[in-house]
């Protein structure tokens, strides 16, 4: 009772000092910084919890109680999104496993900030794939799932429900029936590249979040492979991958 | 309050130093076969490194070019340089003095120290320890020696150099008239020796020409002008220097070998061996109070080949069940050798397995993390994915390391986990011409085949000039063979393949947005695995008219190959 008064009492404050100054774009920051502390003292944002493992600036709007343990993530439509949704967790210690991924390029997931250290892959787990998974859930923290891999839904279940007791994350790519947190790239635009030449450079995903936790679906348009000067010297061995340039969000 | 010490005499470790002459070249002639009476030099880039006796009699010099060499001494033998080869050569010099004593420090490959006082007093004297020494190396190495007694180490090596015994406290009188130059044969690496051969050029500028004349400086006035270095000199020429000799110590490895009776073949045959060998390896370690966190796995096979990996074994989390771990190891590996699906020569029966422990560190003393211990999650996750290689075999759990190349491929090495391996090419090399980040997400394990076509519907060409024949308009990729629809599509006429159904199943023709390229990478034109290519970067409209799909294409032997995917 006493801390929602002083919530109350606080933000309000908080705005009305802004409200000097004219500018609409910094109203607007102002009011989602206020927003924003008064979710971290509320411990709503999810981090006070300790459940979530940390999760890139850049993507907090796509999800913004970040990646929680025990949840189960889809990601259809880019290997590019996947690897930046746990780059930062890796980096600060996760263990990853990528089980049925053949194809992902070890390279970009390094330029992401994954720790190569604390990385497994299991390109070709073949009939074994529930008990390879399940194998992976009791000791990883996150699991990486591939497309083509023999499960049914039945064993999508019983996975599912291993994650949730072991607290461990699992991302998948393409769907996955019960999925916490469904997220699909809709759109995708390229920058760099002209008739013959530049090179690929940027690209603006917008990708539609829907499923279980999160109300209707949204849309959120997120910045990949922002370039940067580091990268064009090139030698650096992590960039800061998704760009904190979050263009806004709007509903669906 | 420096008065009292000033006289005082700093307490030094007394020391023999073995100098075999122009070690470089009596290496290089060993290895060649020639004998002593050749003249021979070794030649380092444009200069000659180390020259013979018999050579240095017909005028050849250190640091002279070869032509002038060859000159001086027309049936002069010109030998390379090779480092490992002079510590290599070197072996066989130290094992000789340490028939004699018990401890030698290789300070390089040439020199040798030995501390003095125990060795001195076992011969009876400090000559008959010289004597001994002497005659050991020319019996046992066959090459001759110097040796020289003295306490500090550049009296010790100069003393060497003049074959005589300096009395204990003469070193300062000894050194006093030798040139400051002398001060470069007291350094071990070749940092060092620049700095002081610096040093050394602006004392001689300076007007300092003897070491008496340098060490008459006070020391203050020397550290704050040479700084570190100056002390070091310092401290060198008044035969001052304390630190011992940094003796190595003889230890045989830990390891256990098997001898097949008959060469075995058979995976089952292998599997009892595995696990006994592996016993024996963990009784030896116990037996050694050690733990190793390394097990290199040898085995012959009866053509004679020798093969060899090297697996981690994580030594804090596994005390008990080590023999266990080791024996699946070593059962995977063998089973991989004798099916041939590991990397290496021709599957053949083995004839012997060797293991030896690597990393060696006593019992209770391993060293784990910098900030605390293994954590639990780190012993997790390693056990979990033991159980996953349990299921799926060695090569089902990989890990992966970067490693240099130009293409996305390339740059990445992958071994089973736990084993221990070296990328063949590495990341700090230049690497030109590689193509440019940012890195494609999806990198083809096999590359496929892509049509990419021009306005009209004709393959584009890329010519030895690298032009292209005409913008690329359109490109066709692979539908899954599975895919009903896209079958059906495809045996459509106006698909534009009438008639057969074999064949990859294309995809209708997608519009490219734009292009970059081509990027040529031609590799390893010398070996087997020549590969001539050129690169394309393709960004294309999807098929839902929403998404932007980029490619990376390569032209290989005249067809366009899908290499991966930035999606």
């Amino acid at each position: 009772m006493f801390e929602w008064r002083a919530v109350l009492s606080a933000a309000p404050q908080a705005i009305a000092q802004e409200v000097t100054v004219e500018t609409q774009g910094t109203r607007l920051a102002a009011a989602r910084a206020a927003l924003r502390a008064v979710e971290s003292r509320l411990g709503a944002d999810g981090k006070a919890e300790g459940l979530a493992l940390a999760l890139d600036e850049g993507l907090a709007p796509v999800l913004p109680r970040g990646l929680l343990r025990g949840q189960v993530i889809a990601v259809e439509g880019s290997t590019s999104l996947l690897l930046a949704l746990v780059a930062r967790a890796s980096k600060e210690g996760a263990w990853v496993a990528m089980v049925g991924m053949p194809h992902v390029g070890m390279l970009a997931a390094v330029r992401r900030g994954i720790d190569l250290e604390r990385l497994a892959l299991i390109p070709y787990p073949g009939v074994q794939a529930p008990a390879t998974l399940g194998a992976c859930l009791d000791g990883m923290d996150i699991v990486m799932v591939g497309q083509a891999m023999v499960l049914s839904d039945t064993d999508r279940r019983r996975l599912a429900a291993r994650a949730r007791e072991r607290g461990c994350v699992i991302v998948v790519t393409g769907s996955w029936t019960g999925a916490h947190t469904q997220l699909a790239v809709e759109k995708s635009r390229w920058r760099g590249l002209g008739a013959g030449e530049g090179r690929l450079r940027e690209r603006d995903v917008t990708v539609a979040i829907c499923g279980r936790s999160v109300g209707s679906a949204r849309r959120v348009v997120v910045i990949l492979d922002a370039d940067d000067a580091r990268v064009r010297s090139g030698g650096i061995v992590r960039r800061e991958s998704v760009g904190d340039r979050a263009l806004g969000t709007g509903g669906a | 309050m420096s008065a009292p010490l000033r006289g005082a005499a700093v307490a030094t470790v007394r020391r023999v130093v073995l100098w075999v002459p122009d070690w470089p070249v009596v290496a290089a002639m060993t290895q060649a076969g020639l004998g002593a009476h050749t003249p021979a030099a070794v030649l380092h880039g444009k200069a000659i490194l180390a020259v013979s006796a018999a050579a240095r009699a017909a005028g050849v010099r250190r640091g002279m070019r070869k032509r002038l060499a060859q000159q001086a001494c027309p049936e002069l033998e010109i030998l390379p340089h090779d480092e490992g080869r002079d510590t290599r050569e070197f072996e066989a010099v130290a094992a000789a003095a340490e028939r004699v004593v018990a401890g030698v420090e290789v300070s390089r490959p040439g020199l040798l120290m030995i501390p003095s006082e125990g060795a001195a007093r076992f011969h009876g004297s400090e000559e008959g320890l010289a004597e001994a020494l002497v005659t050991r190396v020319a019996e046992d190495a066959g090459c001759e020696s110097a040796v020289g007694i003295a306490d500090g180490l550049l009296a010790a090596v100069m003393a060497a150099r003049a074959n005589v015994l300096i009395e204990r406290g003469q070193s300062h009188d000894f050194l006093a008239p030798l040139p400051v130059g002398t001060l470069v044969h007291a350094t071990m690496e070749r940092g060092q020796r620049t700095e002081v051969e610096g040093l050394v050029s602006v004392l001689a500028r300076l007007g300092l020409t003897t070491l008496g004349d340098f060490t008459a400086l006070p020391t203050a006035d020397v550290v704050a002008r040479f700084g570190h270095v100056g002390a070091w000199a310092r401290r060198m020429a008044r035969g001052e220097d304390v630190a011992p000799p940094v003796l190595r110590r003889a230890e045989g490895d830990i390891g256990v070998e098997y001898v097949f009776e008959d060469p075995a073949q058979r995976v089952e045959q292998l599997a009892l061996v595995a696990a006994h060998v592996a016993e024996r390896l963990d009784a030896a370690l116990l037996a050694a109070a050690s733990r190793c966190s390394r097990v290199r796995i040898g085995a012959r096979t009866v053509t004679g080949d020798e093969l060899v990996r090297v697996w981690r074994t994580d030594v804090g989390a596994r005390s008990g069940a080590f023999s266990k771990h080791m024996a699946d190891r070593v059962r995977w590996q063998l089973e991989g050798w004798l099916s041939g699906t590991a990397a290496g020569p021709q599957p053949a029966p083995l004839t012997a397995l060797m293991l030896t422990a690597e990393d060696v560190v006593p019992l209770g003393s391993e060293q784990a993390f910098l900030w605390g211990g293994t954590s639990g999650a780190d012993a997790r996750a390693h056990r979990a994915l033991e159980r996953v290689q349990g299921l799926l075999g060695p090569q089902g759990v990989l890990a992966v390391t970067e490693q240099g190349g130009r293409t996305p491929r390339d740059r990445v090495h992958s071994l089973a986990w736990g084993q221990e391996g070296v990328p063949p090419r590495q990341v700090s090399h230049p690497w030109p011409g590689r193509i440019p980040d940012p890195a494609p997400a999806t990198v083809l394990a096999v590359p496929l085949e892509v049509h990419v076509l021009d306005a009209g519907g004709s393959p584009v060409r890329v010519d030895r000039r690298l032009a292209v024949s005409a913008p690329p308009t359109w490109v066709r990729l692979q539908a899954d063979p599975r895919d009903k629809v896209a079958r059906a599509a495809h045996r459509h006429p106006s698909s534009g393949h009438v008639g057969g159904d074999d064949g990859p199943v294309w995809k209708p023709p997608l519009p490219v947005e734009a292009w970059a390229g081509p990027w040529p990478i031609v590799e390893r034109w010398w070996s087997g695995q020549a590969s001539r290519r050129a690169f394309l970067q393709l960004a294309m409209r999807g098929e839902d008219g929403q998404t932007e799909v980029a490619l990376l294409v390569a032209l290989h032997e005249g067809r366009w190959m899908l290499e991966a995917v930035y999606d």
